[in-house]
C-alpha cells in the first residue's frame, strides 16, 4: 500500500467518524430534549396531584394517593424524580403521604429485589430509595453491601442504615471499617449519631476493637452523642491508645461531652511533648469544656513555639468565660512572654469586633512563629 | 492535541525524484526521513489525546450513572463534612472583588472560610471590600508555616456578624506568594484555591471535596473543571445560562478546554498521572501543603509544579495517595479574546510547563515515581512541550519540501487534512462526551458555534499558539524576567441579553 493510498483511505475513515460523531451529538441531544419536554408535558397535571397529597389532612389524602397510585408506569416515571426529591426534604404527615405512595407504588419492593441483583449503580440506587424511605426491612440485605466490592455502594449502605436508624445495625456499621479499603470514617459517624442514645452501647464495644479506625469512630460518636456515661473509657483511650488519631478524637469527643472527668487527660494532652496535631485538638477541647481552671495551662500555651498551637489555645481563653478573658488581658499586658501578647491581643481584638459592633478593633498585623 | 502541520516526502509516499544530485538526493532523503517521523508524531500525539478523551468519556458515564447516590445532600448537613479554607489571591480587582467574594461566601458547604489576600494591589480593591463587608482591621498573628516573601500589612475581618471571611494585605510578591500567606492563615485542613475573576457553582465546594471525604487518607489534591465564561449571562454571582462565546477566539478555546482540561485531565486522573490542577479551582489537603513547603513563588507555572512536587514528595517518600480530577463542579472563567492577551498567556503557561519540566527532570521516565513518571511526564515531554517545536518545524519543512520538489502537492494537502482531521475528530468526540454527560450549553446554535470553533481551531490558531508555546520555551531556558501580564476582561454580563431571552 503507498502512502497516497494510505492517506486517501485515512481521510475516508476520518470523514466517515466525524460525521457519525456530527450525527451523534445532535441525536444526543434532540433525544434528551424530546425526552425533557414529555416529561414537562406529563408532570406539569401530575404537581397539583402531588401537592394534594403533601398538603391534604387525614383522609383527604386519599383520592390523590390513589390517583397517583394508579398512574401508567411512563407518568410514574415522570413524576417519581420530582416525589424523590420532595421526600428527602419533608418531614410529619406530607412525609408518611409520600411514603405511603412509593410503597403503594412497589417502589420499595422493587428496590429491595435490586439490592440483591448484579450491578453498582442498581444497588446503590436502590440503597439510596430504601433510604429515603427508611424502609427498616432493608437492613439485612443493606448489611451485606457494606463489604459490597464497589466503595461507593458500600458508602450509600451505611448511610442508608443510618437514615433507617436502628441501633442493631451498629456492629455491621463498626465492622465496615475494618480492612484495606473501609466505608469513609466521615461517613459511619454520620450513620451512627444518627441513631444517638439509643446506639451507645452498642457503640462502646468499639471502644475495645482492635482497629484504630473502628475505635477512633466508637469514640468520636459517643462524643458528639453525648455518650457521658463513657467519659472514662474515653479519657482512657486520649491518655493510652496506642495511635495518634484516636487519641485526637478522645480529645475531641471530651471537649464535646463537656464532663469535669475530662479535664485532666485534656490538661495533660496539651503538653508540650505530645504530638502537635493532639495539642491542638486538646487545648480547642478544653475550650468547649470551658472550665475556669484550665485557663492557667491555656494560659501557657500562648507563649507556645508551635503557631496552632498558641493560637488555638487563645481562642479557647475566649470560651472559658471571665477566667480566660481576664488571662487573656494578663497576657495582652505582657504578663507572658512576646508570643501571648500578639496572641491574645488578636482573639481579644477579634471578639471586639462581634461584641462591640462598630467600633474599631484596628492594630498591625504581627507575624508569629 | 495539536497535530504537526507536515508532509509525507515523496520517497517514502509519492513519486520519486529520480534525477537528483548526490546533495540534493541527501536532502531529499532528510526530508523523507523527517516527514516520516514527523508524521509518525502526528499520529502519536492525537492518538495519545484520543486514548485520554475515551478514557475520560467512560468516566464521565460512569459518574452520570451514579450521581443519584452521590449523598451531596448527606455531606452538605453533615457536622463530619471537612471543613474548607478558600483562598483568594487579588490584585487589582477592584471591578469584581465583592461580586467574587459575596459569591463564595454563598456556596453550599457546611463549613468554610474565605480567605483574600490583597497582593499589594495599586487599586482601590481592599477599599471595595471594606465598604462591602464591614472590614476591620485585626492584629493578627500569621503562622509562618509556610515561607513568603511580601510581608503581610494587615489582617482584616467582617464586623457584620458571623461572615467566614479574612481579608489579607501583604506587599506584593506574586500570586504563589499570596496563596502562602493565605495557607499560613488557612485554619482548616482543606485548602481551595480559587482566582478572585472566577465564578463557582453553588455545588462546586462540596463536589470537589468529595473524594476527601471518601478517601481521607489517601487523596491528597483534587481539579475542578474550568468553564468559559465568555458569553454567559451571571446573576447574583452565579452563571444562570450558560452560552457559547460571540467571539471566534473564544469559541476555538471553548472547544480547546473542552478537550484538554476536561476530558483531557479526567483521563489522567483516571489512569493516576494527572499533573495539572488549575489554579483558578483546585482543592489540596492543607497538612501535605505545607510539607511541601507551599507554592514555589519562582515559578510561573505554580499550581501545576505544586501538583508535581507534590508527586515528587510522596512518591518519595513511598505513601499512598491520590490527586484526582473531578469533571463535575465548575468554576467558571473569562478568556481572552485578542490575540495580544491569549499570546501572552500561552506564552507564559508553556513557559511555567517548561520550568516544571526542567525543575523536576529527574522524576521523567523514573519508574520509582510510578505512572507519573513513566508515562505522564514522558506524555507531557513529548507531546506537550515539544509539540510546537515539532510543529513549527513541519512550518519550515513545508515551502522547503515544496521548494525542492521533496513534496508531491496533491499529496500535502490530502495530508494536511487528514493531520487535522484526525485532530478535529477527537475535538468532536469531545464535544460529543459534554453533550452526553453534562450538556451545559443548550442551544442548538451552540453545537454549531462548537464545531466552527473545532474546525477553525486549524487554521491559524494553532500555528500562532505553536510560536507563543515556543516563545515560552525560550523565556524559560534563557531566564526572562518573569511577567504575568495583564488580562482584559469584558466582565460578566448581569443581564441576559436579548438574544437570550
Amino acid at each position: 500500500m503507498t502512502g497516497r493510498e494510505v492517506i486517501n483511505g485515512s481521510l475516508q475513515v476520518l470523514v466517515g467518524s466525524a460525521v457519525v460523531l456530527l450525527v451523534l451529538i445532535v441525536c444526543v441531544r434532540a433525544v434528551r430534549r424530546a425526552r425533557e419536554r414529555h416529561r414537562q408535558r406529563t408532570v406539569e397535571p401530575l404537581r397539583v396531584l402531588l401537592l394534594e397529597l403533601l398538603c391534604a389532612e387525614g383522609d383527604e389524602a386519599a383520592g390523590s394517593l390513589q390517583a397517583l397510585s394508579a398512574l401508567d408506569d411512563r407518568s410514574w416515571a415522570a413524576v417519581e424524580p420530582t416525589a424523590r426529591t420532595i421526600l428527602a426534604k419533608v418531614s410529619g404527615h406530607a412525609r408518611t403521604s409520600l411514603v405511603g405512595l412509593f410503597e403503594q407504588r412497589g417502589v420499595a419492593t422493587r428496590a429491595m429485589a435490586d439490592l440483591g441483583r448484579r450491578g453498582s449503580v442498581r444497588k446503590g440506587r436502590a440503597a439510596e430509595v430504601l433510604g429515603l424511605l427508611r424502609h427498616r426491612a432493608a437492613a439485612p440485605r443493606l448489611r451485606v453491601l457494606l463489604v459490597d466490592a464497589d466503595p461507593e455502594v458500600r458508602t450509600v449502605a451505611a448511610r442508608t442504615l443510618g437514615h433507617i436508624g436502628d441501633p442493631a445495625n451498629v456492629p455491621a456499621l463498626l465492622n465496615c471499617l475494618h480492612g484495606p479499603h473501609p466505608v469513609p470514617p466521615a461517613v459511619v459517624l454520620q450513620a451512627l449519631t444518627a441513631f444517638g442514645a439509643a446506639g451507645h452501647d452498642q457503640v462502646a464495644t468499639g471502644l475495645d476493637d482492635a482497629e484504630p479506625l473502628v475505635r477512633a469512630v466508637a469514640v468520636e460518636t459517643l462524643g458528639a452523642t453525648g455518650g457521658v456515661v463513657w467519659t472514662t473509657r474515653i479519657a482512657a483511650a486520649l491518655r493510652a491508645d496506642p495511635h495518634i488519631e484516636v487519641r485526637i478524637r478522645a480529645a475531641r469527643a471530651l471537649g464535646a461531652l463537656g464532663t469535669p472527668a475530662g479535664l485532666e487527660p485534656l490538661l495533660d494532652a496539651v503538653r508540650r511533648g505530645q504530638p502537635e496535631p493532639l495539642r491542638v485538638v486538646a487545648a480547642r477541647a478544653l475550650g468547649r469544656l470551658g472550665a475556669s481552671c484550665a485557663a492557667p495551662r491555656l494560659g501557657e500555651l500562648l507563649d507556645d513555639p508551635v503557631h496552632r498551637v498558641a493560637s488555638t489555645a487563645a481562642r479557647a481563653l475566649l470560651h472559658v468565660g471571665p477566667t480566660g478573658r481576664d488571662e487573656l488581658r494578663r497576657a495582652a499586658g505582657g504578663a507572658r512572654g512576646v508570643p501571648a501578647v500578639a496572641h491574645a491581643r488578636a482573639v481579644l481584638a477579634e471578639a471586639a469586633i462581634g461584641e462591640e459592633g462598630p467600633r474599631s478593633a484596628a492594630g498591625p498585623a504581627a507575624v508569629g512563629s | 492535541m495539536t497535530p504537526p502541520l507536515a508532509v509525507a516526502g515523496t520517497a517514502a509516499f509519492g513519486p520519486a525524484a529520480s534525477t537528483a544530485s548526490g546533495a540534493h538526493d541527501v536532502l531529499l532523503q532528510v526530508i523523507a526521513v523527517s516527514n516520516v517521523l514527523v508524521l509518525g508524531y502526528f499520529l502519536a500525539i492525537n492518538t495519545g489525546y484520543l486514548t485520554l478523551v475515551v478514557i475520560a468519556a467512560g468516566d464521565f458515564v460512569r459518574h452520570l450513572r451514579r450521581i443519584p447516590f452521590a449523598g451531596y445532600d448527606d455531606a452538605s448537613a453533615s457536622p463530619f463534612t471537612l471543613p474548607v479554607s478558600l483562598i483568594v489571591p487579588a490584585y487589582n480587582e477592584e471591578a469584581g472583588i465583592v461580586d467574587a467574594v459575596q459569591s463564595l461566601l454563598l456556596l453550599r458547604h457546611p463549613s468554610f472560610e474565605v480567605i483574600v489576600v490583597d497582593d499589594g494591589s495599586t487599586d482601590a480593591t481592599l477599599d471595595r471590600l471594606r465598604g462591602a463587608f464591614d472590614l476591620v482591621e485585626v492584629p493578627r498573628v500569621v503562622s509562618t508555616e509556610v515561607p513568603v516573601r511580601g510581608a503581610v500589612e494587615s489582617v482584616h475581618l467582617s464586623r457584620g456578624g458571623p461572615v467566614p471571611l479574612i481579608v489579607a494585605r501583604k506587599r506584593n510578591g506574586g500570586k504563589a506568594d499570596a496563596l502562602n500567606v493565605g495557607i499560613n492563615l488557612a485554619r482548616y485542613p482543606l485548602l481551595c484555591m480559587v482566582d478572585a475573576d472566577s465564578i463557582l457553582d453553588s455545588q462546586a465546594l462540596l463536589s470537589i471535596s468529595k473524594p476527601f471525604s471518601n478517601d481521607p487518607l489517601r487523596v491528597v489534591a483534587a481539579g475542578g473543571v474550568i468553564g468559559i465564561a465568555n458569553g454567559c449571562t451571571v446573576v447574583a454571582g452565579r452563571v444562570v445560562r450558560v452560552r457559547m462565546p460571540h467571539r471566534l477566539l473564544a469559541k476555538i478555546q471553548t472547544v480547546e478546554y473542552v478537550r484538554a482540561f476536561l476530558l483531557g485531565r479526567t483521563g489522567w486522573s483516571r489512569i493516576g498521572g494527572l499533573l495539572v490542577i488549575a489554579g483558578a479551582f483546585g482543592m489540596f489537603r492543607r497538612d501535605v501543603v505545607v510539607a511541601v513547603g507551599g507554592l514555589d513563588p519562582d515559578c510561573l507555572g505554580e499550581d501545576a509544579e505544586l501538583v508535581v512536587r507534590l508527586h515528587h514528595y510522596l512518591r518519595g517518600t513511598g505513601q499512598d495517595y491520590r490527586v484526582v480530577f473531578v469533571g463535575e463542579p465548575i468554576s467558571w472563567s473569562e478568556v481572552p479574546e485578542t490575540l495580544r492577551v491569549l499570546g501572552r498567556q500561552r506564552r507564559r503557561w508553556h513557559r511555567g510547563l517548561t520550568e516544571v519540566l526542567l525543575k523536576h527532570r529527574d522524576m521523567i521516565g523514573n519508574p520509582r515515581y510510578g505512572r507519573v513518571g513513566t508515562v505522564a511526564l514522558p506524555f507531557y515531554v513529548l507531546f506537550e512541550l515539544c509539540a510546537p517545536v515539532v510543529e513549527l518545524a513541519g512550518l519550515v519543512l513545508v515551502p522547503l519540501g515544496l521548494l525542492i520538489g521533496a513534496v508531491d502537492l496533491e499529496f500535502l494537502w490530502r495530508f494536511l487534512l487528514a493531520a487535522y482531521g484526525y485532530a478535529m475528530v477527537v475535538s468532536l468526540l469531545s464535544l460529543l462526551a459534554e453533550e452526553y454527560a453534562f450538556h451545559r450549553y443548550s442551544r442548538w446554535r451552540d453545537i454549531g458555534s462548537a464545531v466552527l470553533g473545532a474546525a477553525a481551531e486549524n487554521f491559524g490558531y494553532r500555528q500562532f499558539t505553536a510560536w507563543w508555546r515556543v516563545r515560552g520555551i525560550w523565556d524559560a531556558a534563557h531566564g526572562a524576567p518573569k511577567v504575568w501580564g495583564v488580562m482584559t476582561r469584558r466582565g460578566f454580563a448581569a443581564r441576559p441579553s436579548e438574544e437570550d431571552r
